[in-house]
């Protein structure tokens, strides 16, 4: 767990660190596809914490859900629908909080706090 | 408790969620600074428009005082605003708005005093036509300024019936009617008493219905200003014309 916490600030800071940016413009498919990157990963965490965690699995299911949530957010404005973000939005934010609530049983579960 | 098998994809992933959450945080910042960057670009375009507005309003005042100032400068040196007021001047007096003082005749008409039994009681009042034949007979004779008592006659002035009394001007004047007419005292004279119509005041009417009538000459009349309102509607100077 600490591993987890120490890449995750290690990424934040190199990304603040070189302070790389993008365009304005794609501020709201790169906010869905953070929510999404943060599922994937509370995913793997999970996937980890039962044993099921599998590399091919994790890494396409990341780089799939990202791209995939910014590429719909990107169709939506491109239609006309530019509320489909907050379909992302809504779905990724669900499975963000089912995750979150998993993870936190098998953590306990493993603990031994139950 | 044996510790989890994290995986080193699992532990790379976490470091690209790490920074990709990053660059969402840096361009967020960098859209927060070129939004207050613009606001603060436009209050400084505000603030100096403000001093550019405040600016000319104050010179607007300076011109508009110095303006003030050569008018009252030319007024007072250059000699063609001193020959436009001069000029001024004298149209006023020749459309018969100033007071003028002459020369000149005094004309006095009054109703007869007593009515005799079985005569009509009009035959002896002084009528708007006596007052007319009268002031017709001193143009005749050159009058230049004429008022019926303190009405200057103006280019727009009637003299008619109204009523008992007769209208001149819009004031309703009675007997006696003092008519004071500048010009030759002597020419004056003549051409109303040289009148057909007007002389007959003078004469039969006079001694027949017991009219006070009377004409003296002066050497120093004056004669009043036109008070009435000249606010033409409908005229407007001619194209071309003199």
């Amino acid at each position: 767990m600490l591993a987890l916490v120490l890449a995750l600030a290690l990424g934040v800071t190199l990304g603040l660190l070189t302070n790389v940016s993008v365009p304005v413009a794609w501020l709201t498919y790169l906010g869905v596809a953070v929510l999404a990157a943060i599922d994937a990963c509370l995913g793997g965490v999970k996937a980890s914490l039962e044993e099921t965690f599998d590399d091919k699995v994790f890494v396409s299911g990341f780089l799939t859900n990202t791209l995939m949530a910014a590429f719909i957010v990107f169709v939506g404005d491109r239609i006309g629908v530019r509320e489909l973000y907050l379909a992302a939005v809504v779905a990724f934010g669900m499975r963000v909080f089912d995750n979150l609530g998993t993870v936190r049983q098998l953590l306990f579960h493993r603990w031994g706090w139950e | 408790m044996h510790r989890p098998p994290y995986r080193p994809a699992l532990v790379l992933v976490f470091v690209v969620l790490g920074l990709l959450i990053a660059v969402a945080f840096n361009t967020t910042s960098r859209l927060t600074e070129v939004r207050s960057g613009r606001a603060s670009d436009l209050v400084d375009v505000v603030q100096s428009l403000e001093q550019q507005r405040d600016d000319l309003q104050n010179r607007l005042a300076e011109l508009r005082s110095d303006l003030a100032r050569l008018e009252r400068e030319a007024a007072a040196d250059s000699g063609v605003s001193k020959s436009f007021s001069r000029e001024l001047d004298r149209v006023r007096q020749a459309a018969g708005l100033s007071a003028v003082t002459g020369s000149g005749v005094e004309v006095v008409l009054g109703d007869g005093s007593e009515v005799a039994p079985g005569t009509d009681p009009n035959d002896y009042l002084i009528h708007d036509t006596d007052i007319a034949a009268v002031v017709n007979a001193l143009f005749v004779g050159g009058a230049e300024a004429v008022e019926i008592n303190g009405e200057r006659l103006v280019a727009t002035t009637p003299i008619r019936c109204a009523g008992t009394t007769v209208l001149v001007n819009s004031a309703r004047l009675g007997s006696p009617y003092v008519i004071r007419a500048i010009g030759d005292p002597a020419v004056l004279e003549q051409a109303v008493l040289g009148d057909e119509s007007a002389s007959l005041l003078f004469d039969a009417y006079m001694s027949q219905y017991g009219l006070q009538v009377s004409l003296a000459r002066s050497s120093d009349l004056m004669v009043a200003g036109y008070r009435g309102s000249m606010r033409p509607q409908y005229v407007r100077p001619a194209r071309g014309g003199a």
